[in-house]
């Protein structure tokens, strides 16, 4: 046998007034001299050691403190010591060895039974250990109930409480059952020990029915198993059938991407212009959507547009100059895009490459200065700049040349038709000459070139006179409105520049940009030399922003003539678009 | 997915025996000021629930830091709060006044708001702390305020007298915690949490004395 010290096993409060100490001898006895042990205690604030005060009370080889030894805070130590040595030391307060007593006086009360007599419920009460002084609120004790049946071996638990009676639910009445409970302090983690075992049999009390000992068991198994194999075919009939409602609705497809405003199918038809433009008008996007690379794509796509006008002009943009690729590759061809940023298109093509832009600038040299301009992207910080017109007219016509020619005359013609029937309203546009900021126009942003500028495209006025040539006389400019119909106006003015400048080719007021400023407009007209420049009437008062009167997305909007109260500057006037939500702002 | 998550925060924090948010004034009172009764029984949840974090979080760092360093044996040690004669059993319980021994608890919480700031900001230095250490000090730091404040409501409503001298005692065991030996420190900090185990055991079991006694009549 092995040497056994002797040790303490375990010291213990019951009720946290007194406490008591136990200890093992171990087999020190049989092979020498009886040694007596003793128990010597220390309080943390004593120096000696005192030996135990009562070894008989708690039983043999025990140690009790009785309450008036007990001070429940203080640091403890007690050794167990023979004459000479000391065997065993621990160190502790009394508020950490409680162990209550266990629960007397268990008792339980029948509830209900079912229906059938086959399960019923009960209510088990007890009273709390007796040493335990709860009514004074010194020691708080919650309690643990475990139940079994008679003939199991594994006691299922019930979480620990409080209170001292707990309702047992769906005990089976043929069954009998046993019941035990412990307590234990309440921030304690130890609970102490069981209390007696209390048996329920329901024999007595409820007559249970004699065929029905043996009760049906659910057949979970089963309902699983076939509950998950019919699931499963009725998804994959779902799946597999050609309903489309059902399947939407059990299967909704997983969204894609969106933009507000972009219809996706015009990204599938290659029509990137009018992406570009809507695009164009959102802040984070005027720089980004441009790069080589993208050009790569854009260039495969315009192969693909069935649409040979579009590809011929990317074509002979990439041919004929190394820039050009800036301008095709893009895909910001304007054409209707002007239209599509800003009013109904009434003309349904947007197959009209741009022939003449602000792009245009940018392949030479007078494009440097307006490069500057381009800055803003949109070609808005024109300035009236008399010299870079006729450079701008220059290139221009050199594109002309390099577009298809009938395209081109198609283009001109209209302008120069409508050239004769003047525009007062237009004037009232006039704004100052060298504050943009201040005259409300937009243009169409035809390209973008690599480096990221804007090239502004004039080709929508060449196509919307062309088209409307016809309206434009009916036209009704409200020049109380500074947005207006910007296929309006530039079927109607453009064309009217457009024509000039074709024989001249330095037409200054010609806005090759595709876009007019007012002042341009102004010089346009007064340039045509006709009588149609007719002087600037007095400036009417023009609200800073109009209505909506058709919202055509993504291609453009028609907007009212009524005034609307002038919203705040953050207006991306120079978008001619605008969009919904900066709509719902000035919009009452 | 958002639900649910809800779900599971709420069903943790409410097993946890975490002090649930109460109405302030219950129904019907109108100059809406709380009865004794009210105040009494969210003073003894408070108390509950940082005695339940302190004894966690001293049996977390025991387990985590103080195996094997022999730090059991050393732990006889005294509390800075040992200067506060507080009644030590049962019955020297039953004979404080009531008065005084509200005081007193006061005193023990004044006296452990210091250190309990200094604990929530020392036990972050700890080399690897777990993280419920540091929520457990940062959270019995706040909830002790509040138990403070909740004290010294109930000492307005129930004394009669002046207010007695503010019993305190300060706390010089910063240093300590902040000591090079990492040892030491160890050793420090398991002083400081055994340390406060044990008074929040003493406050939780003084208020529920004063609970049953001035509420229930002796008789909870």
């Amino acid at each position: 046998d092995r040497l056994q010290w002797p040790q303490i096993s375990k010291c213990r409060s019951p009720e946290m007034e007194t406490f008591s100490c136990f200890w093992t001898a171990g087999n020190f006895y049989n092979l020498t001299v009886p040694r007596i042990l003793q128990l010597l205690y220390k309080k943390s604030n004593e120096e000696d050691w005192k030996e135990c005060p009562d070894y008989i009370t708690s039983g043999q080889n025990s140690c009790y403190f009785n309450a008036s030894y007990t001070s429940v805070w203080t640091p403890y130590c007690v050794q167990l010591a023979s004459k000479n040595e000391v065997y065993d030391k621990k160190c502790f307060s009394v508020d950490e060895i409680v162990l209550p007593d266990p629960p007397v006086h268990l008792n339980w009360t029948l509830l209900n039974t079912s229906q059938t007599g086959i399960h019923g419920d009960i209510q088990v009460r007890w009273d709390p250990p007796p040493t335990a002084d709860v009514r004074k609120g010194w020691i708080t004790l919650e309690y643990e109930l475990q139940y079994k049946e008679v003939n199991e071996t594994k006691w299922k638990e019930l979480k620990p409480r409080l209170s001292t009676m707990v309702p047992l639910y769906s005990l089976k009445t043929a069954r009998d059952y046993e019941i035990r409970i412990r307590s234990r302090q309440r921030t304690s983690e130890k609970f102490g020990e069981f209390s007696e075992i209390l048996y329920v049999s329901f024999s007595q009390i409820v007559i249970g029915c004699d065929h029905c000992t043996e009760e049906v068991e659910f057949p979970w198994f089963l309902v699983v198993v076939f509950g998950v194999c019919g699931l499963a075919v009725t998804m994959i009939s779902i799946m597999l059938s050609k309903q489309p409602r059902l399947k939407m609705l059990l299967f909704p497809p997983v969204p894609v991407p969106k933009i507000k405003g972009i219809d996706p199918d015009l990204l599938k038809k290659g029509k990137l212009d009018e992406v570009n433009s809507i695009l164009a008008c959102h802040d984070n996007y005027k720089t980004q959507l441009y790069s080589d690379d993208l050009w790569v794509e854009f260039i495969e796509l315009d192969i693909e547009d069935p649409d040979e006008k579009n590809r011929a002009s990317d074509t002979d943009r990439l041919l004929s100059e190394d820039h050009l690729k800036s301008h095709s590759s893009l895909g910001v061809k304007d054409d209707d895009s002007g239209r599509a940023s800003c009013c109904e298109p009434d003309i349904p093509e947007t197959d009209f490459s741009a022939s003449d832009t602000c792009d245009a600038t940018s392949d030479s040299d007078p494009f440097k200065k307006a490069t500057e301009k381009e800055e803003d992207l949109l070609c808005l910080d024109r300035q009236d700049n008399d010299e870079s017109l006729p450079s701008l007219a220059n290139t221009d016509l050199q594109r002309q040349h390099r577009n298809t020619q009938s395209e081109n005359s198609h283009l001109w013609a209209p302008f120069g038709d409508s050239s004769e029937s003047p525009r007062p309203s237009v004037h009232t546009q006039i704004s100052n000459q060298n504050s943009l900021a201040s005259t409300d126009f937009y243009a169409q942003v035809s390209d973008i070139t690599p480096a990221g500028r804007v090239v502004l495209s004039p080709g929508q006025k060449s196509k919307l006179g062309r088209a409307q040539r016809e309206a434009c006389t009916e036209q009704n400019f409200t020049m109380d409105n500074t947005y207006f119909c910007e296929a309006d106006v530039k079927k109607c003015i453009a064309v009217t520049s457009q024509e000039e400048n074709e024989p001249h080719g330095q037409e200054q007021g010609y806005n090759e940009d595709g876009y007019f400023t007012t002042e341009s407009l102004t010089t346009t007209v007064a340039n045509l030399g006709a009588s149609t420049a007719a002087p600037p009437s007095s400036e009417m008062p023009v609200a800073d922003y109009t209505s909506i009167h058709i919202v055509q997305s993504p291609q453009g909007l028609v907007l009212n003539a009524t005034a609307l109260p002038v919203p705040d500057k953050e207006f991306n006037v120079s978008c001619g678009y605008v969009s919904t939500d900066q709509l719902n702002k000035i919009m009452p | 997915g958002l639900l649910l998550a809800a779900l599971l925060v709420s069903h943790m924090l409410l097993t946890k025996e975490g002090v649930t948010s109460m109405p302030i004034c219950p129904n019907g009172s109108v100059n809406c000021q709380l009865s004794l009764e009210e105040l009494f029984d969210r003073a003894v949840k408070l108390s509950h629930y940082i005695h339940f974090l302190s004894s966690e979080m001293f049996n977390e760092f025991d387990e985590r830091y103080a195996q094997g360093r022999g730090f059991i044996a050393k732990a006889v040690n005294s509390c800075h709060t040992a200067s506060l004669t507080t009644p030590e059993d049962k019955e020297q319980a039953q004979q404080i006044h009531h008065e005084d021994l509200l005081n007193l608890i006061l005193g023990v919480l004044r006296s452990w708001n210091d250190p309990l700031i200094h604990l929530a900001s020392e036990v972050q230095r700890i080399k690897e702390a777990p993280e419920t250490i540091l929520w457990k000090a940062a959270e019995i730091e706040e909830q002790n305020k509040r138990l403070l404040e909740g004290m010294e409501k109930i000492v307005g409503r129930v004394h009669s007298g002046e207010v007695e001298n503010e019993i305190y005692t300060p706390w010089d065991g910063l240093p300590s915690l902040q000591l090079a030996d990492e040892d030491s420190r160890l050793f420090a900090f398991y002083n400081l949490l055994h340390c406060l185990r044990r008074d929040s055991h003493k406050i939780d079991n003084y208020l529920k004395v004063l609970k049953c006694r001035l509420i229930h009549d002796n008789n909870c």
